[in-house]
C-alpha cells in the first residue's frame, strides 16, 4: 500500500494521491521550518499553547466551525471559543495555579442547550449552586449539569483548582453527540512547587521549554454531516474514521502553533527537544496526554521509555510517598482520562563516521525519509537525486503514534491519524537555525 | 579499525544508586568532545563502508508467504465466495501473509530462495544486557505482488535511546529497497520483553505479519540468587536483586491478529479502509488453538533453507513457534506477553496465580525501590505492550495436570466466527518432578 511519502515508488493511486502528495509536503516543508522562524516574544511555535490570566476566569463561547483534515476533508464541529475569538477546535487549554478560585463562563451559541463538567474538580458551583444533573418535569434527565440554554444563553461554573495535575473539561449534555462533536478542552492545575514541576514532588521536575499536551480524539464523519444537517444519528452507528492528535491530523500535528493555514486548529503536537546532559538540559520534557474519544488509544513513542508520573491529576505514589511510577513505551490513553509523562533522549554513542559499528549502503542502495539527515546526529548527507530532505541541521525525529494501527489511517487513507514526531536537535552550540 | 564506544550513558536511577556524580560526569566529559564543535552542515561522503564492521549475528529476509488458519470467512454478499481460505492460497495454506525469516549462515542464493516463505510470527531473537548485537535485513521482495516494491525496515520496538537509522521508521531514517540490505546494531542495556516489527507501510505491514518478539536477558543472569521461596534461580526476568524474578522455564506468547478480508485484499491487489478493521482470527505466536499446542517446528533444512514442519502438522510449516507451556511441579514459569494485534486484551489463567513483575521493559518498582509487582488471574495488555509475569506451578502434582491461558473476550476465542474453543488459548501442562529436562531456550519442552 502506498502513502503520502512513499507512493512516487508505487504505480498505484497517481491522480488525487498525487495532488494529496504536494499538499502534504508542502504543508510539513513549511511548518518544520517554521518551526524554527520563530522570534523571542512571540509565542512557542511548538509547545503547550496556555490560555491563563491573574484572575483565573475564562469565558468560553461553545459555537460551530469547521476543521480541515488532511485527507482534503473539512468536517463540521461544535467547540469553545476563547471569548469573543474565532471558533477554535480543541477549546482553550485552560492553565491555573494550585489554590485559584476558577471561574469559566460559559456562552452558548450553539441551537441546542449544553454544559461544561469538569472531571477531577470538586464543589463545582453553577451560577452560585452545586452543580447537579437536570432533569425535566416528567423527571427524565436531560443534561448531567446545569445548562447555558440554547442560542445566547450563559452560564457561570466555579470552582477552587484543589490539586494539581492535567484535567479535561467537556460537555455535560448530551455528552455522546456534543463532546464527540468536539466540545471539549484541556485544563492544566500548576502546583504549589513551582510551573516546571508536574506535581508537589521534586522528581517531578520538567524543562518547561519542553512542555507539552496531547489531546487524543476521534471522529465519525457521518455523524458531524448529520448534525450539519439537523438530523438525528443513530448512536449504534458510530464509527470513528478520523483519529486526531490536539484537534489535527498528521502531518499537520507537525506544524506550528497558531498555522496560519489551520485557522480553527491552534494547537501543534510536535514536540522538540535537546539530548538529555547533565549540565545544559537535565530536565526532561513533559507530555500532557488527554483521552477525549470514547475508547483507550495506546501511545507509543519511539526511542523513550516515558516514566508516567501521574494520572488524573494524582501523582503516581503509595500512600507514603513511595514512587510507583511505571515507564511505558505503550501509555494507555483512556476515556475521559489523563496521564503525565516524562521523557528525554540520552545520546549514549555519540557515533560518527569513525566509529559506527556497522556498514551503512550509499544511500543510492537505501530510500532516505523526509526528515532524514545522516546516520549522525549533527550531520547532514547530501540527498540523493530525487529524494526530498526536510532535515535542516543534523537533527534527529522520532515518532510517536497511536499503535492501534488502524487508528493512525483516516478513512481509507494511511498515515494520515494519531502521529506525531519528537524533533531532536543536536546538543548546544550547533548549527540548527 | 573499528571502535565503538561502549560508555553506558547512566541515567539518573543509576546515578541515584550510585550515590555519586564522579562515574557519571566522568563518562559525559568522555562524550562531549565527539559532539561539541561538529559542523553540521558538513556534507560527508555518502557511503560509509570504509568503516569495516563486525558480521551480523541473526540475518533476516522480508517477504511474502502463505499460512495455515481454520475455518471460512465468505465475502459478504457474494455466493461461494471467501476472504478466507483465499482462492490463491497453495496446496494446505489458506492466509496470505507478510513476514520475516531467519536466513542466518545460508548463501546469498538460498537467502534469495525464501521469497515468499515468510513465517509467522517472526523468528524469535534474544539478546543479553550489554551485548553488541547485529541484525542484517534484506528485502527479497513480494512473490504475489510485483507490482508492490515496498521497502522494509525492522523497528525494534520499545528500545531506548535509540538512533534513528537503527529505529526503522521510514520517514525518520532509511528502508531497505527489494534486493538490498542493511544491518542493524543494537546494544541494549534495560533487560524485559520487547517486540521489533517493520515500520515501512506500518498499518499493512504490522496486520500482514511482519511482526516478532525480542528480549533482553539481564546482567544479573547466571549469579545463583536464593529467592524468598527458598529456592536457588540463576536465570531472571530482570536485575531484581532478590530473586522474584527467577524462573525455571520461560514462554514468549505474541498476540497478532487477522482480518480475513485485508489479506484477502493484499493478495487480490485490492485496498481495504482500515478504519473497517474487524479482526476475525486471534493467534498466539501465529496461531490458533488448537495449533497453538501443536509442537514447534524441526527447523530449516540448510542446503534448501526450507523450514521443515512438524511431521504431524504439515499445515504449520510457516507457523514454526508452539505456544504449549509445559512444566514440573513447583517449577516457576515466566510468559513474556507481547500485544501486536491491533487491539487490548485480557488474557486469564484459572487456577494459577501470575506474578506481575515487568510492564514494557521495565521491573515494576520505583525509583526509590518500591516493589509494585501483583499477583493476578488476569492480565490487562494494551497495544504495542509487553508484560512479564511469572507463576509458580503447584507443588504437589502426581498425575499430570491442564491449565487453559487464554483470552477473556471470549469472542476472540472464536475462529473466524465459529463457537468453541479456538483464538488465543494455549494449554499450561504439569507433570511430576522427573518429566521435563531443563530447558536451555524459550517455547522448548524438552524431555527427560
Amino acid at each position: 500500500m502506498t502513502n503520502f511519502f512513499t507512493f512516487m515508488q508505487n504505480r498505484r493511486r497517481r491522480g488525487v494521491a498525487f495532488l494529496m502528495l504536494i499538499i502534504a509536503i508542502g504543508i510539513v516543508l513549511y511548518s518544520v521550518v517554521q518551526v524554527e522562524a520563530d522570534e523571542p516574544g512571540v509565542a512557542p511555535s511548538t509547545g503547550m499553547m496556555c490560555t491563563e490570566n491573574a484572575t483565573a476566569t475564562f469565558t468560553l463561547t461553545a459555537k460551530e466551525g469547521y476543521v480541515s483534515l488532511t485527507d482534503g476533508n473539512v468536517i463540521y464541529m461544535w467547540s469553545y471559543a476563547d471569548g469573543t475569538d474565532d471558533f477554535q477546535h480543541p477549546g482553550p487549554i485552560l492553565c491555573v495555579n494550585e489554590g485559584d478560585t476558577v471561574t469559566v463562563v460559559l456562552h452558548n451559541e450553539l441551537p441546542v442547550d449544553t454544559s461544561i463538567v469538569f472531571p477531577g474538580q470538586a464543589n463545582v458551583q453553577a451560577n452560585g449552586v452545586p452543580m447537579e444533573p437536570q432533569f425535566n418535569g416528567a423527571g427524565e434527565l436531560v443534561s448531567m449539569t446545569n445548562v447555558a440554554v440554547a442560542n445566547g444563553g450563559s452560564m457561570t461554573y466555579e470552582f477552587v483548582a484543589e490539586e494539581p495535575g492535567t484535567y479535561l473539561y467537556q460537555s455535560g449534555t448530551n455528552p455522546g453527540v456534543q463532546t464527540q462533536m468536539g466540545l471539549f478542552g484541556g485544563l492544566v492545575v500548576r502546583p504549589a512547587l513551582g510551573a516546571d514541576y508536574a506535581y508537589n514532588d521534586p522528581d517531578t521536575k520538567f524543562n518547561p521549554d519542553t512542555e507539552y499536551i496531547m489531546m487524543l480524539s476521534e471522529i465519525d464523519p457521518l455523524m458531524h454531516q448529520a448534525i450539519e444537517r439537523g438530523e438525528t444519528f443513530d448512536m449504534s452507528d458510530y464509527n470513528a474514521r478520523y483519529f486526531l492528535i490536539n484537534g489535527r491530523t498528521f502531518p499537520d500535528t507537525l506544524a506550528p502553533n497558531q498555522a496560519s493555514w489551520l485557522p480553527s486548529q491552534p494547537y501543534s503536537a510536535m514536540a522538540h527537544i535537546h539530548p538529555y546532559d547533565e549540565i545544559a538540559n537535565p530536565d526532561p520534557a513533559l507530555d500532557r496526554f488527554i483521552g477525549m474519544g470514547v475508547e483507550g488509544y495506546p501511545f507509543h513513542p519511539h526511542a523513550f521509555n516515558a516514566r508516567v508520573v501521574g494520572r488524573d491529576g494524582r501523582l503516581t505514589a503509595g500512600p507514603g510517598g513511595e514512587d510507583m511510577t511505571e515507564e511505558r513505551f505503550s501509555i494507555p490513553v483512556n476515556p475521559g482520562q489523563t496521564a503525565d509523562a516524562l521523557y528525554e533522549w540520552t545520546d549514549v554513542y555519540a557515533w560518527d563516521e569513525g566509529t559506527f559499528p556497522v556498514d551503512i549502503p550509499s544511500d543510492q542502495n537505501l530510500v532516505t525519509g523526509l526528515f532524514y539527515g545522516s546516520p549522525f546526529l549533527g550531520n547532514q548527507d547530501t540527498v540523493p537525486v530525487g529524494a526530498h530532505s526536510v532535515n535542516q541541521c543534523g537533527e534527529f525525529y522520532h515518532i510517536a503514534h497511536n499503535h492501534a494501527l488502524q487508528q493512525i489511517t483516516g478513512w481509507g487513507v494511511v498515515l494520515v491519524g494519531q502521529v506525531t514526531f519528537t524533533r531532536i536537535d543536536p546538543p548546544l552550540p550547533n548549527n540548527c537555525p | 579499525m573499528r571502535k565503538t564506544i561502549r560508555t553506558r550513558k547512566l541515567n539518573r536511577r543509576d546515578f541515584m544508586k550510585l550515590g555519586g556524580g564522579v562515574l557519571a560526569g566522568a563518562a559525559l566529559t568522555r562524550l562531549l568532545p565527539r559532539t561539541l564543535g561538529q559542523s553540521g552542515m558538513i556534507a560527508l561522503a555518502e557511503d560509509y563502508s570504509q568503516v569495516t564492521a563486525a558480521p551480523a549475528d541473526l540475518s533476516l529476509v522480508g517477504t511474502d508467504g502463505w499460512i495455515y488458519l481454520p475455518g471460512e470467512v465468505p465475502i459478504p454478499g457474494a455466493v461461494n465466495q471467501f476472504y478466507q481460505p483465499d482462492d490463491y492460497a497453495p496446496g494446505l495454506l489458506t492466509t496470505y501473509m507478510f513476514g520475516f525469516r531467519d536466513v542466518t549462515g545460508l548463501s546469498e542464493e538460498l537467502v534469495f530462495a525464501q521469497k515468499m516463505k515468510c513465517q509467522a510470527t517472526a523468528p524469535l531473537f534474544w539478546v543479553n544486557e550489554g551485548q553488541e548485537y547485529r541484525v542484517k535485513l534484506t528485502n527479497v521482495g513480494l512473490q504475489m505482488r510485483p507490482d508492490l516494491i515496498d521497502e522494509h525496515t525492522l523497528h525494534w520496538h520499545g528500545f531506548r535511546n535509540a538512533w534513528p537509522i537503527f529505529d526503522g521508521e521510514p520517514h525518520s531514517s532509511v528502508r531497505v529497497p527489494i534486493g538490498r540490505s542493511l544491518t542493524m546494531y543494537y546494544q541494549p542495556f534495560h533487560p524485559g520483553t520487547y517486540m521489533y516489527h517493520c515500520h515501512v507501510e506500518e498499518t499493512e505491514h504490522v496486520h500482514m505479519g511482519m511482526t516478532g518478539s525480542v528480549f533482553v536477558r539481564p546482567a544479573q543472569d547466571g549469579t545463583p540468587i536464593v529467592a524468598a521461596n527458598g529456592k536457588t534461580y540463576d536465570r531472571f526476568a530482570y536485575n531484581c536483586g532478590d530473586g522474584s524474578t527467577g524462573f525455571d522455564r520461560e514462554f514468549v506468547l505474541n498476540l497478532t491478529d487477522v482480518w480475513a478480508e485485508a489479506h484477502w485484499a493484499d493478495s487480490h491487489v485490492q485496498l481495504p479502509d482500515w478504519t473497517d478493521f474487524n479482526a476475525d482470527y486471534y493467534l498466539l505466536n501465529g496461531r490458533v488453538y488448537p495449533d497453538t499446542v501443536a509442537p514447534n517446528g524441526i527447523g530449516l533444512d540448510t542446503n534448501t533453507g526450507i523450514l521443515q514442519p512438524h511431521p504431524d502438522h504439515p499445515e504449520l510449516q510457516y507457523q514454526p513457534l508452539s505456544s504449549l507451556i509445559e512444566c514440573e511441579a513447583g517449577d516457576r514459569v515466566l510468559l513474556r506477553l507481547i500485544n501486536l494485534t491491533f487491539g487490548q486484551h485480557a488474557m486469564t489463567l484459572p487456577g494459577l496465580k501470575m506474578r506481575v513483575v515487568g510492564k514494557d521493559a521495565t521491573l515494576l518498582r520505583g525509583n526509590d525501590g518500591t516493589d509494585f509487582a501483583y499477583d493476578t488471574h488476569t492480565i490487562y495488555l494494551g497495544t504495542g505492550a509487553t508484560v512479564d509475569a511469572i507463576f509458580t506451578a503447584p507443588e504437589d502434582v502426581t498425575e499430570t495436570q491442564t491449565y487453559l491461558f487464554y483470552n477473556r473476550n471470549f469472542d476472540r476465542l472464536s475462529n473466524a466466527g465459529g463457537q468453541g474453543y479456538g483464538g488465543q488459548m494455549t494449554e499450561i501442562r504439569v507433570h511430576p518432578a522427573g518429566t521435563l529436562a531443563p530447558q536451555t531456550e524459550p517455547n522448548t519442552n524438552p524431555r527427560l
